[in-house]
C-alpha cells in the first residue's frame, strides 16, 4: 500500500523544512547563537574526539600504511636520505665550528707574536707505525710555505716544517722524539734543550746546572737565526716535574705541551720573523681558580646542641 | 505516538553522532571515508513511516550541522536531511519488497547518501560555497557510494532490530 500523506504529516514536513530554511537564514544573517551553538557542540566534544584519536590511531597508522605502501616506502627512502644528509651538515657544521675556534686562537697568537703567517688545515696524521709524529698540511710551496718554518696552533708550538711541497707540507710535531728545541724559561730567561718523547710530554735539559726549575715555569722557544727553523718567544709548555736527583750532570723537566697534537685542526705555518723579539709577551695567563665556598662546622663533644645565632 | 518513539530514538543517534566525530572521522580512510550518522539515518527512515524519517533527517541533520567539519550554514544539512530521510521513508513505506529485502535497503541508502551529498553540494553552490573541482567531487561521491555499500550491510541488522524495539514494529530482515 503506497503512503497518501495527511494534512497532519504535510503540516510537520512544511514546519521542518521553515524551520531548517530560518535556521540557514539566521546562519548566513551572523548571528551569535547559531555560531555559539557550534563553538560549543566543539567545545564539548573535544575531550571524546581526544579520546577516539588515542584509540582509532593504531588502526589510522595501519590503513595509512596499507594505502600508501608504495608512498610510505619512499618516503622513508627520502627521510633517510634526508637524515643522512643533515648528519653529515650538522658533523661538518661542528667541524667547522672547531676549526674555526682554533683558527681565532692561532690568529690571536700569531698577533700577539707579531709573526706573519699563513694558515693551514690538518689534512693528514702521519702513521704512528713510524714512529715518527707527523702532519700533513694543506699548505705548500705555493702558499710561501718552506722547509724549516715554525707551525703554531693556537696554545704554542706544534713543529716543525720538514718537507714543503707544492700545495702541501710534511710537519715534524714536537712530540716526535727526534724533535729538539732550544727554549728559555719564561721570567728566569734560564736556557735548556727540550726533546720530544712520543706523548704529549717532552724533556727539558738545562744547560746550567747552578740554576733551578720549578713546577709550573713556562717555556718559550728561544729562537733561531732569521727565525728558521723557530721564531722567538713562541709558547711551547709547562714544567709539569723537576727531576732534582743529586748527583745528576745536568738537571732535568717534565715538560708537558700546550698544543694538544691529537686534536689538531687549523695550523699557521710562520713565513717570516716578527720585527722584534717578544719576550715573555706570549706567556698565556694563568688559570684562575673559580673560589668554592666552604663551612666549616665544630662541633663539642659534650656541648649543648649550638642554636643558631644570627651573626652581621 | 510516534514523536514520543523519536524522542526516544534521539539518544541513539547522539551515540552515532558521537562515534561519528570521535572514531570514524579519525581514521581518515581512503576515498574519503563515509558519514556513519548519514548512513544510519537513511537505513532509519528507510524503515520509518515519512513523518518520521523527517523526524529523523531533521534530527540527524541538526547535529551534522553542530559538527566543526560541516562547511555550510547551520540548517544546511537539516533542509536536506528532512528531504532525504522524507523521499527514502516515502519510497519504502507499505512496500514490503523494499523494506523487507536487505539488497534494496543497501542499495536506497547508497543511491540515498550520494544523491544527499549531490544536493548538499547544489545548495551550497547557491549558497556561495566553493566545492572544489569536478573530478574531486567526483571522487568524492564515488568514495561515498563505495564506502556506504560496505559499512550499510555491516549496520543493518543493528538498525533493523534497535528500531523494531523503539517502533515496537515486526523486523522485516
Amino acid at each position: 500500500m503506497r503512503y497518501g500523506g495527511d494534512n497532519r504529516g504535510r503540516l510537520l514536513i512544511i514546519v521542518l523544512i521553515v524551520t531548517s530554511l530560518l535556521l540557514i537564514t539566521l546562519d548566513l544573517r551572523g548571528v551569535a547563537v547559531i555560531d555559539g551553538l557550534r563553538n560549543g557542540t566543539q567545545t564539548a566534544l573535544t575531550p571524546v574526539q581526544k579520546v577516539g584519536s588515542w584509540a582509532v590511531s593504531p588502526l589510522r597508522n595501519f590503513l595509512s600504511d596499507v594505502t600508501h605502501l608504495g608512498r610510505t616506502r619512499n618516503q622513508i627512502e627520502k627521510l633517510k636520505a634526508d637524515n643522512e644528509k643533515l648528519k653529515t651538515t650538522l658533523l661538518n657544521r661542528k667541524n667547522a665550528d672547531a676549526q674555526l675556534t682554533q683558527l681565532k686562537k692561532v690568529l690571536d697568537l700569531a698577533g700577539n707574536g707579531g709573526y706573519k703567517v699563513v694558515n693551514a688545515k690538518v689534512i693528514s696524521q702521519g702513521s704512528s707505525t713510524s714512529f715518527s709524529q707527523t702532519i700533513t698540511i694543506d699548505a705548500g710551496t705555493t702558499s710561501g710555505v718552506h722547509t724549516n718554518m715554525t707551525v703554531l696552533s693556537g696554545y704554542g708550538l706544534v713543529g716543525v716544517v720538514k718537507f714543503a711541497y707544492r700545495n702541501s707540507a710534511l710537519v715534524q710535531l714536537a712530540s716526535d722524539p727526534t724533535f729538539r728545541i732550544g727554549a728559555r724559561i719564561a721570567g728566569t730567561q734560564q736556557i735548556g734543550i727540550l726533546s720530544g718523547q712520543g706523548t704529549r710530554k717532552g724533556v727539558l735539559q738545562l744547560l746550567d746546572n747552578t740554576t733551578t726549575v720549578k713546577v709550573g715555569d713556562v717555556l718559550l722557544a728561544r729562537g733561531s737565526q732569521n727565525g728558521r727553523p723557530f721564531v722567538p718567544g713562541a709558547p711551547i709548555g709547562e714544567v709539569t716535574a723537576v727531576d732534582n736527583s743529586p748527583g745528576a750532570v745536568t738537571q732535568t723537566a717534565d715538560v708537558k705541551f700546550y698544543a694538544n697534537f691529537s686534536t689538531l685542526g687549523v695550523v699557521a705555518v710562520v713565513i717570516s720573523n716578527p720585527s722584534s723579539d717578544p719576550r715573555d709577551s706570549l706567556v698565556p695567563p694563568k688559570p684562575r681558580p673559580t673560589p668554592i665556598p666552604t663551612v666549616t662546622v665544630y662541633a663539642t663533644p659534650g656541648a649543648a646542641s649550638p642554636s643558631p645565632t644570627a651573626t652581621k | 505516538m510516534s514523536l514520543r518513539r523519536f524522542f526516544i530514538s534521539f539518544p541513539i543517534f547522539f551515540i552515532i553522532y558521537l562515534i561519528q566525530e570521535a572514531f570514524v572521522t579519525q581514521m581518515r580512510l581512503p576515498l574519503g571515508g563515509f558519514s556513519l550518522i548519514l548512513i544510519f539515518t537513511l537505513i532509519w527512515a528507510t524503515l520509518s513511516t515519512p513523518e518520521i524519517g523527517a523526524l529523523t533527517g531533521f534530527g540527524a541533520g541538526l547535529m551534522m550541522d553542530l559538527s566543526q567539519s560541516s562547511p555550510g550554514p547551520m540548517g544546511h544539512w537539516t533542509l536536506i536531511m528532512i528531504l532525504a530521510g522524507y523521499t527514502v521513508a516515502f519510497l519504502g513505506y507499505g512496500d514490503d519488497n523494499i523494506r523487507a529485502n536487505p539488497i534494496n535497503i543497501v542499495f536506497i541508502a547508497t543511491i540515498g547518501v550520494v544523491a544527499s551529498q549531490f544536493v548538499f553540494l547544489v545548495l551550497g553552490l547557491l549558497l556561495g560555497q566553493q566545492v572544489g573541482s569536478i573530478k574531486n567531487v567526483l571522487f568524492i561521491l564515488a568514495g561515498s557510494a563505495f564506502w556506504t555499500a560496505i559499512v550499510s550491510p555491516l549496520i543493518l541488522k543493528i538498525v533493523s532490530f534497535t528500531h523494531s524495539n523503539i517502533f515496537g514494529t515486526r523486523s522485516l530482515l
